[in-house]
C-alpha cells in the first residue's frame, strides 16, 4: 500500500547552506495493505518526520514515496490534494490538534464540507454517527476543545479523520500525551476501527511495549536510519541489531516489575 | 516509625466564578523519615496540588483545610517567612516542566547557586565551588564549563539533572519530585532515575508520578490517588503485584504488558463529584451501596484501601 | 473599580459619543457655523457651552465636530486593520520570498514617524479629509502587519493547521477558517488601539491646520480658540470642551482595548492540577 524508497531529508542552515543536518538517511520501507507497521525510535530519530513525509506533508529532499502505486512525490499540488482523503494522520498532542475556536461539530464536519461529501442535512446525520464510532456521546458536538479531556480530543481527531473514509492512517504517537488508562482506551479503539475498515496503519511511537501490542511488523529507527525491520514476534524473540536488543531488553525489564497478570 | 510529615484531613478547593473545584479531598498521609513514597494518579487526580500544598505554593484562590505537620509545626499555618526558610532548605521540590522551570537567561551555575545563597548556607566565596561540585555529582563532565552555559544549550536529560542539582543544593531532608522523567527518552529516563535513586539514599522522597514503572523503581511505598482522594496505600511491591482497589487493578491491567485492557468511562470532573464512591461508574465490581455511600479507608495489615469490598 | 465596570463605563461613554454624533441635529438648536449669539458669551441658558469669538455656539460645534473626528478616526482605523490583517495573514502563511520582501520593506518603513510624514504629505498635496483618511489607514497598517504576521507564523506551525492541510483543505480555506479566527483577538485589540491613535492624530493634523480649515471639527476648534486668544483671555468654555472631548474618547478606547486583551484569553478554567 505504501512504499518509501531511498528517502532522504536534510535541513540546511547557514547563509550558503553550509550546515546540513540529516534527519532521514536513505530510508526504504513498505507497508502492506491491511497491516500495521510500527515505527519505533527515540525522539530525534526522525520517525515523526518520516511519518509526515509518507503523506508528503513535508517534502523529502530526495527519494520516492508511492501510495497504492501512485508516485506521491511527483504529483502536482492539486493532484496531491485530491489524494489526501485516502491517507490521513492523527497527531500526538490532542491539545493542539484541534482548532480552539471550532466546536467539535465543526471540526468533524470540516472534511465533509471541504470535499462536498454531504449536504448540510446529511452532515447533521453523519456527525452523531462518527462520534459514536469513536465512542463519544453525540451531545459533545457543541463543546469546544478546551471543555473536553485529552482522551476525548483525541477521539474527535480520529472521528474527523475517519469522516473521509481513508485507507491509510499515520498515527504519530497518538497516546503519548495521554494517561495510562486513556491510552488503553484509545489504542483499543484504533485497533477496533482498523479491523472494521481494513485500514493500513503506520503506528509511530517511542514505547516499544505499545508497538508490540499494536503492530504486525516493526521497523526500528535510530538517528535517521532504519536499523532493523521484521515481524513483531521475531524482533522480540531475536533482535539482530544491538540497538534493537537494548530497546527490547528495557521493555522486558519494565514488564517484569509488574508480574505477568496482576488480576 | 516516626513521621516526618503528617498530613491530616487535607482538602484543597479552588473557587472559580461558576463552580467549586475540589482538587484534594480529605487526604490523610504519613511520610516517615527515610520513606520513599510514590503518589500515583492520572492527570486531574490532585497529586500535584497535594505536593504544592506541602510546599506552600498554592495560589491565592485556594481554600485549604486540614493540617500538614512537619517538625512540630503546621505548615499550613506557617507564616510566609517561615515557609520561605523551609522551602529549598528543608523541603525541596524538583519541578515538573524543565522548559519552564529553568530561567532561560541565567547561566546554569548561578541558578544552582541561588538556593545556597538565599539560605546562606555557605559564605559567598564558597558558593561557586559548591555549585560546581554539585553539577559534577549530577554527572556533568566538565562542571566548570557547564556552569557558565545557559539551559537551552543542554538536552532534556541534562536539564533534568540541573533541576535535581538545584533541589539538592541545600541538602534538604525531604525532596518532592514532580514527574521527574516526563518527556524523556527511555535511556535518558533510566539514567535520571538511577541518579535520583542514588541521591535519595539517605533522604525522604515524595514522588509524584503517573508512571507506574518509575514509582516501582524509586519507591518503597505507594499511595494511589483518584479524583482527589487516596484510594489505596501500601508497600510498593505488594500493592503493584497484588492491587486491592479496583482502580489500581484497572490501571495495572491497562498497561501494554498486561494486555492494554482499558478502564471504561472517564474520571469525574473535580467540580462535579458524584455522591458515593467516585470510581463507582467505572468499577467492574460496583454494588448498589457504592453509588450512594462514600467509602472510608479500611486497614488491611500494612495496607489501606478505600473500598466497600474490604470494609 | 473592577475590570468589568471599567469596560462597561468605557463602552457606555463611547456609545454616548456615537449617539450624540449621529443624532447631532436633535441636540443642537443651532448649526455649527451659524452665528447665533453674541461673541464670547460664557455658558448660559441659550448656549450650553457659550459662544466663540464669532458668536457660534460651542456646544453645537462640538457635536457636529464629533461626526467628522469620529468618522475619520474609525474609518482609517478600519482600513488600517483590514490591510494589516490581509497582508499579515498572506505573507505569514506563505512565507518565502514574498514574506522576506514585504518584511524588509516594513523594516524600512517602521522607524519613520507617522505624524511628521503625514504633515509633509498633507502640506505638499493638500488632500481632503477622505484622502488623508486613506493615507493614514495605509500608513497605520504597517506596524500591524508585523504583529499579525508573527501571530500567523506561530499558528501556521500548529497541528490543527497541519491537520487541515492533511484533510485536503485549500490554502484559502485554511487562512479564512483556521488562521483568521485565531488571529481575531489580536486584530480587535489592534483596531481599538489604532482608532485611538489615528483619531488623536487626526485632531492633531487639523489643529495644525493641514486640512480644510473651514470644516468644524475638534482640531480646528482647539486651533481657533488658541489662536484667537481664548487661552490668553482665560475663556475656559471655548478652550477646554474639545480637548476634554478628545481625552474622553481616547481614554474610553484605551480602556476598552485593555479589557479586550484580557477578555480574549482563550481559557477561563482553573485547572492547575
Amino acid at each position: 500500500m505504501l512504499e518509501l524508497s531511498s528517502v532522504m531529508k536534510y535541513y540546511e542552515k547557514g547563509f550558503f547552506r553550509r550546515h546540513r543536518t540529516t534527519a532521514i538517511d536513505n530510508v526504504s520501507l513498505s507497508v502492506r495493505k491491511g497491516e500495521t507497521l510500527g515505527l519505533v525510535g527515540e525522539s530525534g530519530s526522525g520517525k515523526t518526520t518520516l511519518g509526515r513525509i509518507a503523506l508528503r506533508l513535508i517534502e523529502p529532499s530526495s527519494g520516492m514515496v508511492r501510495f497504492d502505486g501512485i508516485k506521491v512525490t511527483t504529483l502536482s499540488r492539486s493532484a496531491l490534494r485530491q489524494l489526501r482523503p485516502r491517507m490521513q494522520i492523527v497527531f500526538q498532542d490532542p491539545d493542539t490538534a484541534l482548532n480552539p475556536r471550532m466546536t467539535v461539530h465543526d471540526c468533524v464536519a470540516e472534511p465533509l464540507t471541504i470535499w462536498h461529501l454531504a449536504g448540510p442535512r446529511e452532515i447533521e446525520d453523519r456527525i452523531p454517527e462518527l462520534l459514536e464510532l469513536v465512542g463519544l456521546q453525540p451531545d459533545l458536538a457543541a463543546r469546544f476543545p478546551f471543555e473536553i479531556s485529552g482522551g476525548q480530543k483525541q477521539r474527535v481527531a480520529l472521528a474527523r479523520v475517519l469522516a473521509l473514509n481513508p485507507e491509510f492512517i499515520v498515527a504519530d504517537e497518538p497516546t503519548a500525551a495521554l494517561d495510562l488508562s486513556v491510552q488503553a482506551q484509545i489504542l483499543g479503539l484504533l485497533k477496533d476501527i482498523q479491523q472494521k475498515r481494513n485500514l493500513t496503519l503506520l503506528f509511530i511511537s517511542h514505547d516499544l511495549q505499545v508497538i508490540e501490542k499494536m503492530s504486525d511488523t516493526i521497523a526500528v529507527m535510530h538517528a535517521g536510519k532504519i536499523v532493523e525491520r521484521g515481524r513483531t514476534p521475531e524482533i522480540f524473540s531475536n533482535p539482530q541489531n544491538p540497538y534493537t536488543a537494548r530497546l527490547v531488553a528495557a521493555a522486558r525489564a519494565s514488564e517484569a516489575w509488574f508480574g505477568k497478570n496482576p488480576r | 516509625m516516626m513521621s516526618l510529615i503528617s498530613i491530616a484531613g487535607l482538602s484543597v478547593r479552588f473557587a472559580t466564578r461558576s463552580e467549586c473545584v475540589r482538587a484534594v479531598d480529605t487526604v490523610d498521609l504519613e511520610i516517615a523519615r527515610g520513606d520513599h513514597l510514590a503518589l500515583i494518579g492520572e492527570s486531574g487526580c490532585g497529586k500535584t496540588v497535594l505536593g504544592m500544598a506541602v510546599m506552600g505554593l498554592l495560589p491565592e484562590n485556594a481554600l485549604i483545610r486540614g493540617t500538614i505537620r512537619y517538625r512540630e509545626r503546621d505548615l499550613l499555618q506557617a507564616e510566609d517567612a517561615e515557609m520561605q526558610r523551609i522551602r529549598g532548605k528543608e523541603i525541596a521540590m524538583i519541578m515538573q516542566n524543565t522548559a519552564s522551570s529553568l530561567n532561560p537567561v541565567i547561566p546554569v551555575g548561578i541558578q544552582v547557586s541561588e538556593p545556597i545563597l538565599l539560605h546562606r548556607i555557605l559564605p559567598a566565596k564558597a558558593v561557586q565551588a559548591e555549585a560546581i561540585r554539585l553539577l559534577g555529582a549530577m554527572g556533568f563532565d566538565l562542571p566548570e564549563r557547564a556552569a557558565c552555559r545557559y539551559p537551552h544549550e543542554f538536552s532534556g536529560g541534562m536539564q533534568e539533572r540541573i533541576l535535581v542539582a538545584i533541589a539538592l543544593a541545600c541538602r534538604p531532608d525531604i525532596v518532592i519530585a514532580d514527574e521527574p522523567t516526563s518527556g524523556l527518552d527511555a535511556e535518558v529516563k533510566s539514567q535520571i532515575l538511577h541518579l535520583i535513586k542514588k541521591q535519595m539514599a539517605d533522604r525522604t522522597l515524595l514522588l509524584i508520578t503517573h508512571d507506574l514503572g518509575t514509582a516501582r523503581f524509586l519507591c518503597t511505598r505507594v499511595a494511589v490517588m483518584y479524583a482527589g482522594e487516596i484510594v489505596e496505600e501500601g508497600p510498593a511491591h505488594d500493592l503493584l503485584s497484588l492491587p486491592l482497589h479496583p482502580y489500581t487493578q484497572g490501571l495495572l491491567a491497562s498497561l501494554p504488558s498486561a494486555g492494554l485492557h482499558p478502564i471504561p468511562g472517564m474520571s469525574p470532573s473535580p467540580s462535579h463529584l458524584p455522591d458515593g464512591c467516585r470510581f463507582c461508574s467505572r468499577c467492574p465490581s460496583a454494588t448498589a451501596r457504592c453509588s450512594t455511600e462514600h467509602p472510608r479507608m479500611s486497614v488491611r495489615g500494612a495496607r489501606r484501601v478505600r473500598c466497600f469490598h474490604y470494609a | 473599580m473592577s475590570r468589568k465596570m471599567i469596560l462597561r463605563v468605557s463602552v457606555a461613554v463611547l456609545c454616548v459619543y456615537f449617539v450624540i454624533a449621529i443624532c447631532a441635529p436633535l441636540f443642537t438648536p443651532f448649526g455649527p457655523a451659524e452665528i447665533s449669539g453674541k461673541p464670547l458669551q460664557p455658558p448660559g441658558n441659550d448656549h450650553l457651552l457659550g459662544t466663540n469669538d464669532l458668536g457660534q455656539d460651542i456646544f453645537c460645534q462640538l457635536v457636529y465636530g464629533a461626526r467628522i473626528t469620529l468618522l475619520f478616526g474609525f474609518c482609517s482605523a478600519l482600513l488600517s486593520v483590514l490591510i494589516s490583517t490581509t497582508v499579515g495573514i498572506v505573507i505569514g502563511y506563505y512565507g518565502g520570498f514574498v514574506d522576506e520582501f514585504v518584511s524588509r520593506c516594513i523594516d524600512i518603513l517602521v522607524p519613520i514617524p507617522m505624524f511628521p510624514l503625514l504633515i509633509v504629505l498633507t502640506a505638499f498635496f493638500s488632500p481632503g479629509v477622505l484622502q488623508i483618511s486613506l493615507l493614514m489607514g495605509v500608513l497605520g497598517s504597517i506596524h500591524g502587519i508585523r504583529i499579525i504576521r508573527s501571530q500567523v507564523l506561530s499558528l501556521a506551525q500548529t497541528s490543527f493547521v497541519e491537520g487541515a492541510r492533511a484533510i485536503g483543505a485549500s490554502d484559502f480555506h485554511i487562512m479564512s477558517r483556521h488562521i483568521l479566527p485565531n488571529v481575531m483577538p489580536v486584530v480587535m485589540v489592534k483596531f481599538v488601539s489604532q482608532s485611538q491613535h489615528l483619531l488623536v492624530m487626526g485632531v492633531g493634523l487639523s489643529f495644525i491646520g493641514l486640512w480644510d480649515t473651514t470644516t468644524v471639527d475638534w482640531g480646528t476648534m482647539i486651533q481657533n480658540s488658541y489662536s484667537s486668544g481664548g487661552m490668553a483671555l482665560g475663556l475656559w468654555w471655548w478652550l477646554l470642551p474639545p480637548g476634554i472631548a478628545v481625552i474622553g474618547i481616547s481614554l474610553a478606547l484605551a480602556m476598552i482595548g485593555y479589557s479586550f486583551e484580557e477578555k480574549f484569553n482563550p481559557r477561563v478554567g482553573v485547572n492547575r492540577i
